[in-house]
């Protein structure tokens, strides 16, 4: 069980996976925006990728942990204390009972709290993730408040840890369904608007103008980027309505969409088209450090804290 | 014709509504191998694949396959009888645009079955068309930041109810009172693709 001293500016629950399989009658997929850190962040703990766990958001919740369990945090590297200790980023922790968790500010948008044996919510339609926009599943179908408790599963696997590093480079994309922008997306610097949430990131920079300005709607994937009359590109996210009907000239690439999810407004980015093959090749290399999380040795382990959480 | 979209997608792009929500339903009732999701839009369907374990290049080829014994949806959907209060704020504006009368707007509006095209926006929207060409009306210029559940609302040849507080430019001419989505049923939404809505001035 975990109590909710301070929610922080946007903190739900999620699933990497989101809740496929309704999308036909309007559901959106939702979920993790930073999917890969969501399965990271489970993995750390030794549970399955597909746990809930918390989506905390720029600034970070003070959770109260009321009984003994394991925790870890994945994604953009926030500010965080366990009880006064530092909490490093990327490495699974014992968490003892009444101990205290406070997560700052984050280096990026988002970063995943996963829990020994995940949070246990109801399912609804499949899934335990939060849709905010709809009101239901997560936690009240909503971000948590204070005072909020949640209940945490109990089996886990053991403790690990992971030391990779994520490049800073371009947003790599492919092609997408209509023609001639990618070539206007890549090459010129776009920066991160304020219009970012779980929908979709919108960039300014200067304009696209592809002609029709609107097309028959359709379905869009995962990471799609839409051009609205406006000519400034949305990146569309976990959160994104099922159908839009502007061009999408480009898609950005499974293996850096989670990236998309971390910019915070003011960044600055590049876009560089990619073939297919290397968008796969890629998105291999991903999963590849996913299995590299590695096991602690507690014995040689030099976490802050850890030796003594041991007791 | 199929395009790429994304390493992880394909689009299908097709005839209309009836084929595309045929190939969706053929996808669902038998899925290929790594194949995740197929999800109906006006006249296309997204397939989504699993990247690590299929090519795009191969799900095509199985695509194709599909289209070629595809034949527009024969099963019809449900038909929905919906009763409607018409006293929405723009009825009068749509009036004005179509040159029609009130009782002309809500009769043109009720006298034609409307099929599913497609459902997207938010849960249980389900876009429904077509609408009389003497109904057509422009989206309003400034969208609504809110737009009240069970809305009756039009724009271009579409017309649909409004499942929960949204955004949105499309003319409101009536409510509906009824529930559209419910994501602790077993049917979370009313309005299913290929389903068919009469509406009747309640």
């Amino acid at each position: 069980m975990i109590e909710v001293d301070e929610p922080g500016f946007l903190t739900s629950v999620q699933t990497a996976a989101g809740r496929p399989g309704w999308r036909h009658v309007g559901v959106p997929i939702g979920g993790a925006v930073d999917q890969w850190s969501a399965r990271l962040a489970n993995r750390l703990v030794g549970n399955p990728d597909d746990d809930a766990l918390l989506e905390i958001t720029l600034t970070g919740p003070a959770l109260r942990i009321l009984g003994a369990t394991t925790v870890a945090l994945a994604g953009a590297r926030f500010e965080a204390t366990l009880d006064g200790l530092p909490m490093a980023t990327n490495v699974g922790r014992h968490a003892r009972g009444g101990s205290l968790l406070r997560i700052g500010r984050g280096t990026g948008g988002r970063c995943y709290l996963a829990v020994a044996g995940g949070f246990v919510t109801d399912r609804v339609l499949g899934s335990a993730s939060t849709d905010l926009r709809s009101e239901f599943g997560g936690h009240e179908g909503r971000a948590l408040r204070r005072g909020d408790r949640l209940e945490t599963g109990v089996s886990a696997g053991p403790l690990r840890r992971w030391r990779g590093t994520f490049g800073d480079g371009p947003i790599r994309i492919v092609a997408g369904v209509h023609a001639d922008g990618p070539q206007q997306l890549s090459g010129v610097e776009w920066t991160v608007s304020d219009q970012a949430d779980r929908t979709g990131v919108r960039f300014d920079g200067a304009p696209i103008v592809l002609e029709p300005a609107e097309v028959a709607s359709m379905a869009l994937p995962l990471g799609a980027i839409q051009l609205p009359p406006d000519g400034r590109p949305i990146v569309m996210l976990a959160d994104r309505p099922v159908t839009g009907g502007y061009p999408v000239p480009a898609v950005v690439i499974q293996a850096d969409i989670g990236r998309v999810g971390q910019l915070l407004p003011g960044q600055t980015v590049r876009f560089e088209l990619v073939p297919t093959d290397e968008a796969r090749r890629l998105l291999r290399e991903m999963e590849r450090e996913l299995a590299a999380v590695e096991a602690i040795d507690p014995s040689t382990d030099d976490e802050p804290g850890w030796a003594g959480a041991l007791r | 014709m199929i395009r790429s979209f994304g390493e992880a997608a394909l689009l299908v792009e097709l005839d209309g509504p009836e084929l595309a929500q045929a190939l969706a339903a053929s996808l669902r009732a038998d899925p290929p191998a790594a194949m995740l999701e197929a999800i109906p839009g006006l006249a296309s369907v997204l397939v989504e694949l699993d990247p690590l374990h299929g090519e795009a290049d191969a799900m095509a080829v199985e695509l194709e396959g599909r289209l070629a014994g595809l034949r527009p949806r024969e099963v019809e959907g449900r038909l929905h009888r919906i009763p409607v209060t018409y006293d929405g704020p723009d009825l009068d504006e749509v009036a004005e645009l179509t040159g029609m009368s009130r009782d002309e707007v809500v009769a043109a509006h009720a006298s034609v079955v409307l099929r599913v095209l497609f459902c997207g926006f938010a849960p249980g929207f389900a876009y429904l068309g077509d609408l009389p060409d003497r109904l057509r009306v422009e989206r309003l210029k400034t969208p609504r930041t809110t737009t009240p559940p069970g809305s009756v609302a039009v724009a271009g040849t579409m017309s649909a109810i409004y499942p929960a507080a949204l955004p949105g430019g499309w003319r409101i001419i009536g409510h509906a009172a009824l529930t559209l989505f419910d994501p602790r049923s077993d049917r979370p939404a009313l309005l299913m693709p290929g389903d068919r809505v009469q509406f009747e001035p309640a």
